[in-house]
């Protein structure tokens, strides 16, 4: 977090506001300022692996959170250490207050993990059936196969079900009881294009409850468009936490390009608010976290530059930017952690 | 509480479908029961080699049901992720063991039914109800033990490698137990350490209406300790990798 100063500030009235609704109210869902859930300085080593190194981090009630990285990131393992399934190495985890493990048999958490997997031989309307009983605060079957869009497959056999099916079905664990925060990691793996459309269509529904929402995904697009804060994380660490705009503005949210011949380098390089500079013969490519600064920059030093052209950044480009520069600081160790990981 | 109830009530749904595993805990057991049980007429343990047979059969039916079924499918329930699955709902940590202890008790039902009605009806095995039940309680008692080692077993192996390993296991205690033929000579010394033994000499001397000794009743319950210990112990070491 101490990383960009945007970060969670931003993002807070979003949250507050989803917080006070008619599902906040019934219950106490942790006011203001208290977070749903924090990370304090947490890591997980595994013998010289680090695969969580000091992170920390709150979400708050009513927030809309995505945790994008690339494979190997520590993304898997800070889900599975907040749902209480590993314990991390040193610093402290806490749920509405209380330790993971706590919370989650609180019945206040649904959850959805790649890893998870249901019983076989049985229908997807009795699988449903008997995670509801385990709520302490059930939703009507009914209302959850609608919700998951699986009330037609009720009565198929799980063991014969597709992958989207199954990933339905998944998500009808998670929200089969009143939870007041869902975590999902990579929730549309193995949906097509319109079952994600369906899926993020009912996840608003579950947001306008009230309910926080972590997820965890490598669909930029799908981060970009549902989350209100997005959690950059690189080889265990914190990179970025803010708004999507704040993650666009942190990498050089723009592409500004033009031809100019010759080209002054030296000058170039000390334009201000670039972010990155590309030359190939006559044409000059820069990233820059504010375009126009930067082209003003360039006429006011009479340069006249033409077939200039500015290009929005999207999520994917920025998320990049951000996780090469730091893999580049650091020496890229993010192969070898990658490996660890999918074993 | 609740929860465990209505997980062992689907488990025990999921059985009457996949009926495979009546093959081991009841076909198997009344297959040798009519082409044994009334050949041997001998004693056995105090009593008539029918009655013995009768228990020996229904014990080693309804102990491989808790055993080996279950290490089966608790290895391939981890290995599918429902494990975790239930990790994540407000399901007990420990609900899931014990409902499939549940399990292994009632999977031990078909066995006791029809081996003892087989025991009573074909081997022509006379008791007073009581001692029927009295054998149905030990066997449920032993089931739970061999559920306990299932447990172990089931968390720490593979589902390919689960099956070989318990069928091992499983036979040592069948045989120096006595569930297949009475065990004599230097290996009864051995076979007397065994749960198994334990259960088939308090079946057996129930039968025989002498008093049944406390060391097999100690014997059982260490047993269940000893595998309880086992599978706590295997939960544990794979509690990260579930």
């Amino acid at each position: 977090m101490s990383h960009y100063g945007t970060g969670s500030d931003a993002v807070q009235s979003d949250g507050s506001d989803a917080s006070s609704s008619s599902y906040g109210s019934q219950k106490t869902v942790s006011g203001h300022g208290a977070p749903v859930v924090s990370f304090e300085n947490v890591s997980k080593h595994y013998g010289s692996l680090h695969a969580v190194e000091g992170l920390s981090l709150d979400l708050r009630a009513g927030e809309t959170v995505a945790l994008l990285g690339p494979n190997g990131a520590g993304k898997s393992t800070s889900l599975d250490m907040l749902l209480a399934l590993r314990k991390p190495t040193s610093g402290q985890i806490k749920m509405f207050g209380s330790d993971p493990y706590h919370a989650v048999k609180s019945g206040r958490v649904g959850a959805m993990l790649q890893s998870g997997g249901l019983m076989p031989e049985v229908t997807v309307g009795e699988l449903v059936t008997l995670v509801t009983t385990l709520q302490p605060r059930p939703e009507p079957v009914e209302v959850t196969l609608k919700r998951a869009g699986i009330a037609q497959i009720a009565d198929q056999r799980v063991d014969r079900l597709s992958g989207g099916q199954t990933q339905r079905v998944r998500f009808a664990l998670a929200i089969c009881g009143k939870v007041e925060l869902l975590v999902l990691d990579e929730p549309t793996t193995a949906m097509d294009v319109e079952t994600r459309r369906l899926f993020w269509d009912s996840m608003k529904e579950e947001v306008a409850e009230g309910r926080t929402l972590l997820f965890a995904t490598h669909y930029l697009e799908e981060a970009d468009q549902a989350a209100d804060r997005i959690l950059v994380i690189n080889r265990g660490r914190l990179l970025a936490d803010g708004t999507p705009a704040d993650i666009k503005a942190r990498a050089g949210a723009r592409r500004l390009s033009f031809r100019l011949d010759p080209v002054p380098e030296q000058f170039l390089q000390g334009l201000p608010a670039l972010v990155n500079l590309e030359v190939r013969h006559d044409l000059v490519q820069i990233q820059t976290s504010d375009s126009d600064a930067t082209l003003y920059a360039v006429l006011d030093a009479g340069y006249r530059p033409y077939e200039i052209e500015v290009t929005g950044l999207g999520l994917e480009q920025a998320f990049l930017a951000i996780t090469a520069e730091d893999d580049l600081a650091s020496g890229d160790v993010r192969a070898e952690a990658r490996a660890e990981e999918t074993n | 509480m609740r929860g465990i109830f209505e997980l062992t009530r689907v488990e025990i749904m999921r059985l009457r479908r996949n009926r495979r595993y009546l093959i081991f805990t009841v076909g198997f057991p009344v297959v040798l029961y009519l082409l044994l049980g009334k050949q041997v007429t001998s004693l056995a343990y105090g009593v008539s080699f029918h009655a013995y047979y009768m228990v020996a059969m229904a014990m080693f039916g309804g102990f491989s049901g808790a055993l080996t079924g279950n290490a089966q499918r608790i290895s391939q329930e981890r290995k599918d992720g429902w494990i975790r699955q239930l990790r994540l709902t407000p399901l007990p940590a420990n609900g899931y063991v014990i409902s499939k202890i549940f399990v292994s008790m009632a999977t031990t039902v078909p066995s006791i039914v029809i081996v003892l009605l087989l025991g009573r009806f074909y081997g022509g095995v006379n008791l007073p109800v009581w001692q029927f039940l009295a054998i149905a309680v030990t066997i449920w008692f032993g089931a739970t033990i061999f559920a306990a080692l299932a447990v172990a077993i089931g968390y720490r192996y593979l589902p390919d490698q689960v099956q070989p390993i318990a069928i091992a296991v499983y036979f040592v205690f069948a045989i120096l137990g006595g569930l297949l033929f009475p065990i004599g000579g230097g290996l009864r010394k051995v076979g007397e350490l065994t749960p198994t033994y334990d259960a088939v000499k308090i079946a057996t001397d129930v039968i025989a209406n002498t008093s049944v000794s406390a060391g097999l009743a100690i014997g059982l319950v260490v047993w269940l300790l000893i595998f309880i210990g086992l599978a706590t112990w295997s939960v544990r070491a794979t509690a990260e990798s579930v």
